[in-house]
């Protein structure tokens, strides 16, 4: 399989001297093409810091991260937000959707950000409305809709520049578990049909069984769980 | 410009719309203040020079130091012949103005200010819509401006009142001869107005007005007169306007309480502005960070600030031009109207719209502080 993304060594700490506090710990990790991965730990085990530098949102105090092959410069900010326009969907946990803007205009604005010609946009549009069930609501805004189509959306707002990596932070956290196993399930067959990485944050253990790789962290410390002891295991926070 | 920044800007003005109205309400008003306050300026300025550019003469003679029209002090009257002999006149002839007491046929007392017009009658009303102006060589006759009716105490040709105990009969009424003062214009001929005003002997007058010949240097000319006649001052038309005019207004002090005002008005709709950005923006915080998050670069951010800037100002400054010009026409037959000239609106809207653009400093500055990754915080 194709290698996307790589986090070589990385550490992240906050503060200096006495009160450093070190919040990642040599995460070594690497994500493959159409691959689904779940990350999973308690409360400030980290999870939120790694998804964050997975994103280019936050720079790491040691170690580099690798997107295709290339390494991220954290210290340029203009080619940070370049990675994030053209090789990054993020779903956030209450979807983030521009309340002044129609559900339309929500996604066509990522669409002509990324640079997408008009007509790429709109079919685009169409058939990420038509697999997700949301067209109907097309010209609604995002007040009008339920918690799982304003979820729906933000999964195709992630997906509608085709990016190679999508992350996701608790896009369930929101949603009560049938609408979430809903959402999670369409999320994870949209990434698959693009062949994306796809990164989910997420307390809910029920989820675990859909994901392709169980991603543990605790205490900044990152490993790997089979799926049957991911599940066995009882120290995630219950919905 | 990205092609996202303007419909973002816009649709996220237009979502509060109780707001936004709001906003364009506050701006324009405090455009209005500021536009009225120099369409004061300008309207008190035209006032200040209405006569001496209506005259229809290059050249104004006069005596050294005289600070505006209004406090012209006596000249010998043979100052017309000698003016008229120098190289390049074409013709002169002078101009009397004095300060005498005006009787109302009722007894009311007030003070006007009387020109007294030779044979042309340069320097004398521009407009006549009651009357002949040439009736002024009639003896004891005059022409007031119907703006000063009431105050003079008249209403018809043919009325009759008296200036420092003499008679006075109105031959006419002129119009847009306004004055900023409480003293009425009162046009009459040189030979009466010497007849009211004491203080001047019969051989004197204030001004000589000069045209040049065609096709002479106005400032070879002025030059000229300078040289060859003496104790005199010699000053183009637009060099007197702007001395009477500089006269009334830093001299007397109540041209700089205008320009502060004005200023004032412009400072209003800055802070207005400046605020209601300020807050539009912080009420948007998260939805920005989701921009950064999502890919939009800084400057697509500073973009829909500026946008927004733009387009409240736009919005103000038009509704703003609204309100002025309405009240530019009801000020129109008033003593001081509000006037503009295309130079001093087109310098006030780009002054407005850098207020604006200034305004949204505070707003950018809260964009650039703002870290993306907030998102994952909710």
């Amino acid at each position: 399989m194709k290698s996307v993304m790589a986090c070589q060594g990385i550490s992240k700490s906050y503060g200096a001297g006495d009160i450093l506090e070190r919040v990642l710990k040599r995460v070594d990790l690497e994500l493959f093409e159409g691959q689904a991965s779940v990350l999973v730990g308690p409360s400030g085990s980290g999870k939120t810091t790694l998804l964050s530098i997975l994103g280019c949102l936050l720079a790491p105090s040691e170690g580099q991260l690798l997107i295709a092959d290339q390494t991220v410069n954290f210290s340029d900010k203009s080619s940070l937000t370049e990675v994030r326009r053209k090789k990054l969907g993020f779903i956030f946990q209450h979807a983030q959707l521009l309340p002044f803007l129609t559900i339309e205009e929500n996604l066509a604005i990522v669409g002509r950000n990324a640079g997408m010609e008009d007509m790429d946009i709109k079919q685009r549009l169409d058939g990420l409305l038509q697999r997700l069930e949301l067209k109907v609501m097309r010209y609604k805004y995002p007040a009008q809709l339920s918690g799982g189509q304003r979820q729906r959306v933000a999964i195709a707002r992630a997906l509608l520049h085709r990016p190679s990596i999508v992350l996701a932070d608790e896009p369930t956290a929101a949603l009560d578990w049938n609408t979430g196993k809903t959402v999670v399930e369409l999320l994870l067959e949209q990434a698959r049909l693009e062949k994306a990485v796809l990164v989910v944050v997420t307390h809910d253990t029920r989820m675990l069984p859909l994901f392709d790789r169980i991603l543990t962290i605790a205490d900044g410390l990152l490993s790997e769980q089979r799926q049957t002891a991911a599940v066995e295991n009882t120290f995630y926070t219950q919905p | 410009m990205n092609s996202v920044a303007i419909p973002v800007a816009t649709q996220m003005l237009f979502h509060n719309r109780p707001r936004f109205i709001m906003t364009v309400v506050g701006i324009a008003i405090a455009f209005f203040l500021a536009a009225a306050q120099i369409g004061l300026l300008v309207g008190w300025i035209n006032t200040n020079s209405a006569i001496i550019k209506h005259a229809g003469v290059d050249i104004w003679v006069m005596a050294q130091e005289t600070r505006t029209l209004d406090y012209g002090t006596a000249i010998p009257r043979h100052r017309i012949q000698q003016v008229s002999s120098v190289q390049g006149v074409a013709w002169a002839e002078g101009m009397l103005v004095g300060w005498v007491n005006w009787q109302h046929p009722e007894g009311k007392h007030i003070t006007v200010e009387v020109i007294g017009l030779d044979k042309a009658n340069a320097g004398g009303p521009w407009l006549m819509p009651e009357g002949n102006i040439s009736s002024i060589h009639l003896p004891q006759t005059v022409v007031v401006d119907e703006l000063s009716k009431q105050t003079l105490g008249v209403r018809q040709i043919g009325d009759e009142a008296e200036m420092e105990g003499r008679r006075v009969i109105i031959g006419g009424f002129s119009r847009g001869v306004r004055t900023f003062t409480a003293s009425p214009f009162v046009f009459t001929s040189i030979d009466n107005a010497l007849d009211y005003v004491a203080y001047y002997q019969d051989d004197e007058i204030s001004y000589v007005l000069v045209r040049i010949d065609p096709g002479a240097d106005v400032m070879q000319v002025r030059d000229r007169i300078a040289r060859e006649v003496s104790h005199v001052e010699v000053l183009t038309t637009a060099e007197f306007a702007e001395r009477s005019v500089k006269y009334w207004m830093l001299e007397t002090g109540v041209g700089i309480t205008v320009i502060i005002t004005a200023a004032l008005g412009l400072l209003v709709g800055a802070v207005i502005m400046s605020q209601t950005l300020f807050a539009i923006t912080q009420d948007h915080i998260a939805n920005y960070a989701t921009l950064l998050a999502l890919g939009f670069h800084q400057k697509t951010l500073r973009q829909i600030v500026l946008t927004q800037s733009l387009s409240l100002g736009g919005l103000g400054i038009v509704v703003g031009s609204v309100l002025f010009f309405i009240a530019c026409n009801a000020s129109a037959t008033t003593p001081i109207p509000l006037e503009t000239t295309p130079m001093v609106s087109t310098s006030l809207i780009l002054f407005s719209l850098l207020c604006c653009i200034a305004s949204s400093w505070f707003s950018i500055r809260a964009i650039f502080k703002l870290d993306p990754v907030m998102v994952f915080h909710g």
